[in-house]
């Protein structure tokens, strides 16, 4: 009986930490799939929401969820920054180039960090209760961080389906060509696409802080790269819903197959969680090689 | 054997500039096999990345396997009285793994395209980190430390000997026999089908290139040398294995960082690029020891956006068609 | 596929051939890694005074241990100050010559750290070496420092099996891996022996695993039951899955911990999950002033274990008692020079005073020798019994390892940090057990 009450608990935390995941990754797969350039320095970005949330709450007392407005704002500016001064040279050159530029800009944008806010571990408090849900206790900060995750991502659909803007995004990721024919400004949709993409990973980057408010360092981003990469391809790279739910997948088999695991003697069960990730991304590579809302 | 020869020319004799210096000039051996470190592992990563244009994110894999083969062969064999053989045994085991999982990769992830075999390596590269943790593998996340047991089988000076100098000429040997080989492979069908590959695979197979088994070679060829580098720049001269340290994948960021600064595909690209990066990379850290990512990440971007074949690929590019051409490929 | 397989066969003759050569063009090497019979160092006495004495080293300024890099190197220049500016300088032969520390970024990277403690022996001629921060790193080097036959202080690298290595030169300044959660176990078999329970949850890596144990044999020493004993992998996002695994063990005291994010982030878990128990010990995060700031009120009464803290109880007085030779800036000095170098608004953590004590011990060494010649200096050391502000310092004569040091154990009451372990070192009584997290949510401090 235990064990399926942890199960089940570990399962509920599970989605919670696939919704943040989630969010964190779409970024990702927004940029991959209108520029075809897979953003190396994805973490970076990560961290400076994550920076956003703390310095906001420390010297503002601003709580994370009002901080969302801000890290939009940070990340556009960022984004459209890093694209007309970058990327914009990079559109048609070899994809490796793009790779090695935005592993570039992870790197300085890390050591920035480093150099103003130094290389401590920061993290905030903020306590707002919990529920009891019989099987386990969640903090209201990470169910607040699961509900923003699924309404930032619902707006953005609608975004996406309902607006001119969304509309021409969607034209160009189909047949870029066609969309220029059609009138549509291409490097308008490029930098959009960019910016969008960076704001929303340094909006994942604040979510994350709900998840876990603690840890904040420059380096932090690293992990989330791997991670986001995964959940992006499980989901189908480009499509940011499929990262989406990529990021469910993700979280569900991180949690859950840790209590299944436990039940092997002389192993240590949560560092093969990890191998389980892994081995699951293969599997689904090899049955469905672009993922699993991948097109073609 | 002109055509071998010529291209080779210039590569060999900055090796041999390289190891002069470093042999003579006292405080400059270490530096330069911690450069030589940096080509040779884009050497490596050339005979795929270049050969074929498919990105292996998962590269590190290799190395930290060639590292593993070597420590193993110490903690198994040492007292088996096989003398210096136990190297040779190491390099064996090395050259094994590292040629067991290019094919077990081969198989699942050389099916994709782009950046789905990207991310599917690095699948393949945590996935193996985590299981030799997880399962505890091998020493588990304590991995494997060798230190005694080379200063018990060939004493302290000859252990010392082989850590600080032996295992950096191991490296040399490995980026010229790298280089042999890619010169070679250029030049044969197997080049001519891989450059068809890289240009547009989908037109190679239709023009009955046998698209995978090239893809297959490359790959393992690639995967033996990081085994070899692995088991050299890392186990012997480090004396130990961590599987944090031997699957991190910066390694791979790194190794692809110096094939594109150079220019894949060709021969001095990695070279260049090696050269570029490692003397960056050493001089900011004594220059300005903290600040040093901070220059050579803008740094990196800017060559990227004005070169986007490489060095070598623009020098290739300049010099199309005068006599000079056939030193650069 | 025929050409391959030639390929392959050829590289192993080539490096067999290559391997072989090399062996046979050396002359049968001589080991030597015994340390020597000690004869005591007499330098003659026209051996050359040097104009200045130079210790190298790498840190890691930039990276994952860029944290401990920083506090190194504020440590370094802080024990540097008191040894140029109060003591003149090493006295060899009447003369005092001055100290200068030679350092490089090695950005915790092993490839690096070769190349760069080479250059520090061959083109910055550096007398001593500092080893880098970590064990991983500190082996990398060690093959280099010891074919040059340099000294090579630990001042970071805890994990005992350096020591087992054969190395001749290594000498360590702090306590190894092995003791550090010891001084919790002890302290609650002293206090309150119905506490029997003890969980173990700590990162997978090779420090953490060294730490805990060496805790495990040393609680089934004391009597304790072990009743859980669970890894995480690094860099945790979520550690539920095994912290409720925990509460369903309901043990009486926690132990854990890895590194820093790790560490912060198993404090605040345990709140969130209310997984209480009478003590809750935690390695390396706790030790920060940033842990109290990230976790407010969460983090009164959690206990971590020190090389050092701020307020131990090392002073010349207490050297004397002991019978023992002070050597080295009070620790009042060491906090004021440490502020001028830092800054006024920075706190010594333990690895800035485990890296002022490393360069202090060295200095002493090298005074006691007379010399500069590494063979004196190692043999200075196996001699060399003193007391710093940082505590002890007695090394195992044939492997260097650190046995005179005592670790400490802090505990954050009221905000601060206050020493409550070894009894004969602390500044305030141990608050047991601790609150509880409900009791923490209405503010309760560690305090009575």
């Amino acid at each position: 009986m235990v064990f399926f009450e942890q199960l089940a608990g570990n399962l509920l935390y599970g989605i919670i930490l696939g919704a943040v995941y989630g969010l964190a990754t779409m970024g990702l797969s927004q940029i991959f799939g209108v520029l075809k350039i897979v953003n190396v320095g994805h973490g970076a970005f990560i961290m400076v929401g994550a920076y956003v949330a703390y310095w906001m709450f420390v010297l503002y007392s601003v709580n994370p969820i009002l901080s969302i407005p801000v890290a939009l704002v940070i990340g556009l500016a960022l984004g459209l920054g890093i694209f007309y001064i970058v990327i914009r040279r990079l559109i048609g050159a070899p994809e490796l180039a793009s790779l090695l530029a935005t592993f570039g800009i992870g790197i300085f944008i890390e050591e920035v960090a480093k150099f103003f806010w130094g290389p401590d571990h920061r993290g905030f408090s903020w306590n707002i209760g919990q529920v009891d849900f019989g099987i386990t206790l969640i903090p209201n900060t990470k169910l607040l961080a699961f509900f923003s995750s699924v309404i930032i991502a619902l707006i953005l659909y609608m975004l996406f389906q309902r607006t001119r803007i969304g509309a021409a995004i969607r034209a160009v990721v189909e047949d870029r060509e066609g969309a220029m024919v059609c009138g549509i400004d291409v490097s308008r949709i490029y930098a959009m696409s960019f910016g969008i993409g960076i704001a929303m990973t340094v909006i994942g980057g604040i979510l994350l802080t709900l998840f876990i408010p603690v840890g904040i360092n420059p380096y932090m981003g690293g992990e989330y790269t791997l991670k986001a990469f995964v959940i992006a391809v499980l989901g189908g790279l480009g499509s940011p819903w499929g990262a989406f739910i990529g990021g469910f997948i993700f979280g569900l088999l991180e949690n859950g197959s840790y209590t299944i695991l436990g039940l092997i003697p002389g192993v240590e069960p949560f560092s093969l969680t990890r191998f389980v990730a892994f081995s699951a991304l293969l599997v689904i590579l090899l049955v469905k090689p672009t993922g699993l809302m991948g097109g073609e | 054997m002109k055509k071998y020869i010529q291209p080779l020319l210039p590569v060999l004799t900055l090796y041999i500039v390289l190891l002069g210096a470093g042999l003579s000039i006292p405080g400059l051996w270490q530096p330069i096999a911690f450069i030589m470190f940096y080509v040779v592992l884009g050497q490596a990563l050339n005979m795929f990345l270049g050969m074929t244009g498919y990105v292996d994110f998962g590269y590190v894999a290799f190395l930290g396997l060639g590292a593993y083969g070597m420590a193993l062969a110490f903690s198994l064999f040492t007292d088996d009285g096989l003398g210096s053989g136990i190297i040779v045994v190491g390099f064996l085991m090395a050259v094994i793994f590292s040629i067991l999982l290019s094919m077990a990769v081969g198989a699942i992830a050389l099916r994709l395209r782009g950046a789905y075999f990207a991310i599917a390596t690095i699948g393949v590269s945590e996935g193996f980190k985590y299981l030799i943790e997880g399962a505890r593998l091998w020493g588990g996340s304590e991995g494997i430390i060798i230190s005694s047991q080379l200063r018990d089988s060939f004493g302290s000076e000859m252990a010392n000997y082989l850590s600080t100098f032996a295992s950096d000429i191991l490296i040399f040997a490995i980026g010229i026999l790298a280089a042999i080989l890619t010169v070679y492979t250029l030049h044969t069908r197997a080049g001519y089908a891989l450059m068809a590959l890289r240009e547009d695979e989908d037109a190679a197979k239709v023009m009955g290139v046998n698209v995978t088994k090239y893809k297959v070679m490359a790959f393992g060829m690639s995967a033996v040398f990081a085994g070899l580098i692995g088991a050299s720049a890392w186990t012997l001269k480090l004396t130990y294995v961590f599987p944090e340290d031997v699957f991190n994948i910066i390694y791979t960021v790194e190794a692809i960082v110096i094939v594109m600064l150079g220019g894949a595909g060709t021969l001095a690209g990695p070279v260049v690029g090696g050269l570029i990066y490692g003397i960056l990379r050493y001089y900011l850290a004594t220059v300005l020891p903290g600040f040093q990512l901070l220059v050579v990440a803008p740094l990196l971007v800017l060559i990227v956006t004005v070169f986007p074949d490489g060095v070598v690929g623009y020098i290739k590019r300049k010099l199309k068609g005068s006599r000079f051409s056939k030193y650069v490929i | 596929m025929n050409w391959k397989k030639t390929f392959v066969v050829l590289v192993i003759v080539a490096m067999s051939l290559f391997i072989l050569g090399c062996a046979e063009k050396q002359p049968a090497p001589t080991p030597t890694p015994e340390s020597k019979p000690a004869p005591e160092a007499t330098p003659s006495p026209e051996a050359k005074v040097p104009e200045k004495i130079v210790i190298g080293g790498t840190l890691s300024l930039s990276g994952k241990y860029a944290n401990e890099g920083q506090m190194s190197l504020w440590g370094i220049q802080a024990a540097l100050k008191w040894l140029n500016d109060v003591n003149g300088g090493i006295d060899i032969g009447g003369k005092k010559v001055k100290v200068e520390f030679k350092y490089y970024d090695d950005e915790a990277k092993k490839e690096t750290v070769q190349s760069l403690y080479d250059r520090l022996i061959t083109v910055d001629k550096v007398d001593v070496l500092l080893a880098p921060y970590s064990s991983g790193l500190t082996l990398a080097a060690a093959p280099i420092a010891d074919k040059n036959g340099k000294v090579y202080m630990s001042h970071g690298g805890a994990s005992d099996r350096i020591f087992e290595q054969g190395y001749t030169y290594v000498v360590q300044t702090l306590s190894p891996a092995s003791k550090y959660q010891t001084g919790a176990l002890d302290m609650v078999k002293a206090i309150d022996p119905t506490a029997k329970r003890v969980a173990f949850v700590y990162e997978d890596s090779e420090f953490s695993k060294a730490v805990f144990k060496g805790a495990k044999e040393y609680a089934e020493q004391l009597g304790f039951e072990v009743v859980f004993d669970k890894t995480y992998p690094r860099n945790p996002t979520d550690l539920t899955p095994l912290l409720s695994e925990m509460k369903a063990a309901e043990p009486d005291i926690i132990l854990g911990g890895g590194h820093f994010a790790d560490g912060q982030l198993l404090a605040t878990q345990l709140a969130e999950l209310k997984i209480n128990a009478k003590l809750v010990s935690i390695i390396v995060a706790p030790a920060l002033p940033k842990f109290y700031d990230a976790l407010g009120v969460k983090a009164e009464g959690i206990v971590g274990p020190g090389q050092w803290e701020v307020g131990v109880k090392y002073s010349p007085e207490a050297a004397k008692a002991k019978g023992i030779e002070y050597f080295g800036p009070t620790q009042d000095e060491f906090m004021q020079y440490f502020k001028e170098v830092a800054g006024e608004d920075k706190t010594p953590s333990y690895h800035a005073a485990e890296a002022g004590a490393a360069i202090l011990a060295i200095a002493k060494a090298i005074e006691n020798a007379q010399s500069t010649d590494s063979d004196a200096i190692r043999n200075a050391f196996n001699n060399l019994h003193m007391i710093t502000f940082f505590g002890e310092f007695k090394i195992d004569p044939t492997t260097g390892k650190q046995l005179g040091h005592e670790m400490v154990l802090f505990q954050w009451q009221g905000g601060k940090k206050v020493i409550i372990w070894p009894p004969e070192a602390a500044t305030g009584e141990p608050y047991y057990p601790i609150p509880t997290w409900e009791e923490k949510e209405q503010g309760k401090m560690a305090t009575k």
